[in-house]
């Protein structure tokens, strides 16, 4: 569904992405973790098309991204870095314009505000709401319409304990129902519950993927990323 | 591009910038006006001597008034509206949710300028509307032939105006910046002054619906008028074409 082959994309900062090749299918959880910097967001950016890769193709529904027909996009739902929405309009003001958007049908914005308990909050203005409510409101706005593919940044980001229960039922059922979730956090923790992989992200390449299966998540992440360091440190010219 | 238009109405109507700005053409307009008749009906010499041929308290006075502030403020009020309209997706993030999506950003640029133009379009028949309004409530009499017509060029002044405002979207856009966008409608006003003071205004889109509706229609010829709708037709492709190769690298 997603694909990503030998895509590099660079800044002039030297931040970026670098030849990054990895595959995402149906019914799939893949997590993404790394350190802040490391070029999760790029990565999600790439995926999406708010950047072009410089080197490398990626690849959505088996289509490059620059051939995607427009009407292509009504099938993912996105939420990259922080939720972000109209600050003057209501909460269902702001679920109605991303549904509109995507070309939904009217009932998605009820049945999402039930699904993420948003009942209380239809008529508060986005700019009232606290960190954690924004962040479910962009959650709603990004999942009402069904995407086939979900590619979410950090969704945890602020979330009281009951609202990642929320998320983490409905990435799981949105998987189940065959869609494709590739999701970046911090939490390992988190990660380790729902994702089927989780790729490492080290300095802008894929180093590998962590076994979420061993005793010590966070001691296994750091160890990949020391090593890592160590090796292209090596690597570099004295 | 229907749900595009759909959404940038919505936003626009509920926008405090595009609020204060119609009530910054309208009732600005007319209160102006009305402030400037009581000071002529009083004989302030300073206003009068300042107001010219809105001194006059009649029709022909109070239209030539209604397009002497028109010509003077409209531009920045347009101006800011625009830099509004594009600037605040980056000022306020909402442009990562423009990606990703089954509308085109360029269609959704050409959406907002469309519901820009409307927006421009009411204001152009309103204003008019509420001079004339003022005009009878101020006891004028039954308006002629000549007030029509004046009344119909401040119409196209104001709709003038507000095309000639169109490159605040395009300049917003590529520098990404609300602020950018306030700025070069400060620019285009200055340059509209400058080229007004060096005579070429006729020639210059900015200055010339001004000039034409001050004149009374006389100095300033259609094709130089046509090269404000063509300013604006321009800026209205760079901009579409701006919005279709946005990448979020900044």
């Amino acid at each position: 569904m997603l694909s990503f082959h030998g895509v590099t994309r660079a800044f002039r900062t030297g931040a970026g992405v670098h030849r990054l090749t990895f595959q995402l299918g149906e019914g799939e959880i893949v997590a993404l973790i790394g350190l802040n910097g490391a070029g999760k967001t790029t990565l999600m950016r790439l995926a999406l098309g708010m950047l072009r890769a410089q080197q490398g193709t990626v690849r959505l529904f088996g289509r490059p991204l620059p051939s995607l027909p427009t009407a292509a996009w009504s099938e993912v739902g996105a939420l990259v870095e922080r939720s972000t929405a109209y600050p003057e309009l209501t909460v269902a003001e702001n679920l109605d314009i991303a549904r509109r958007l995507r070309g939904g049908a009217r009932h998605v914005v009820t049945a999402a505000i039930t699904a993420w308990q948003l009942d209380q909050l239809t008529d508060r203005r986005y700019r009232t709401l606290s960190q954690g409510n924004r962040q479910r409101v962009g959650l709603a706005a990004a999942l009402q319409h069904q995407p086939r593919l979900v590619v979410l940044d950090e969704p945890s980001n602020a979330l009281d304990p009951a609202s990642v229960l929320l998320l983490r039922a409905e990435l799981l059922r949105r998987a189940r129902a065959g869609a494709a979730v590739l999701v970046s956090s911090h939490h390992l923790d988190e990660v380790a519950r729902i994702a089927d992989r989780v790729l490492l992200l080290n300095a802008g390449r894929l180093i590998g993927t962590l076994d979420t299966t061993g005793p010590d998540l966070e001691r296994a992440f750091f160890e990949r990323i020391r090593t890592d360091d160590e090796l292209r440190r090596a690597q570099e010219p004295a | 591009m229907n749900a595009a238009l759909v959404v940038e109405a919505l936003k626009l109507r509920r926008s405090p910038v595009g609020l204060l700005a119609t009530c910054a053409l309208l009732a600005g307009t007319l209160l102006l006006l009305g402030g400037i008749t009581a000071a002529v009906v009083e004989g302030n010499p300073q206003i009068i001597a300042k107001a010219g041929p809105a001194a006059s308290l009649d029709w022909s006075g109070l239209t030539a008034g209604a397009a002497q502030i028109t010509s003077a403020g409209a531009l920045i009020a347009f101006g800011v509206v625009l830099a509004w309209m594009f600037g605040r997706e980056f000022a306020d993030g909402t442009i990562t949710g423009l990606f990703a999506l089954p509308v085109s950003r360029g269609r959704i640029a050409l959406a907002k300028l469309a519901v820009y133009a409307g927006w421009v379009l009411l204001v152009s028949i309103t204003l008019p509307l509420g001079v004339l309004a003022l005009g009878l409530l101020l006891g004028y009499g039954h308006p002629g032939a000549e007030v029509w017509r004046s009344l119909a060029r401040l119409c196209l002044l104001t709709a003038l105006t507000g095309a000639a405002a169109a490159p605040v979207a395009w300049v917003t856009t590529l520098a990404r910046s609300l602020l950018a966008g306030v700025g070069t409608t400060i620019l285009l006003v200055v340059l509209a002054q400058v080229g007004v003071l060096a005579g070429s205004g006729g020639w210059l889109p900015l200055a010339a619906p001004a000039l034409w509706a001050l004149s009374g229609g006389q100095a300033v010829d259609p094709v130089q008028l046509a090269l404000t709708v063509a300013l604006a037709l321009v800026s209205a492709t760079l901009t579409g074409t701006a919005w279709s190769r946005l990448q979020l690298d900044r």
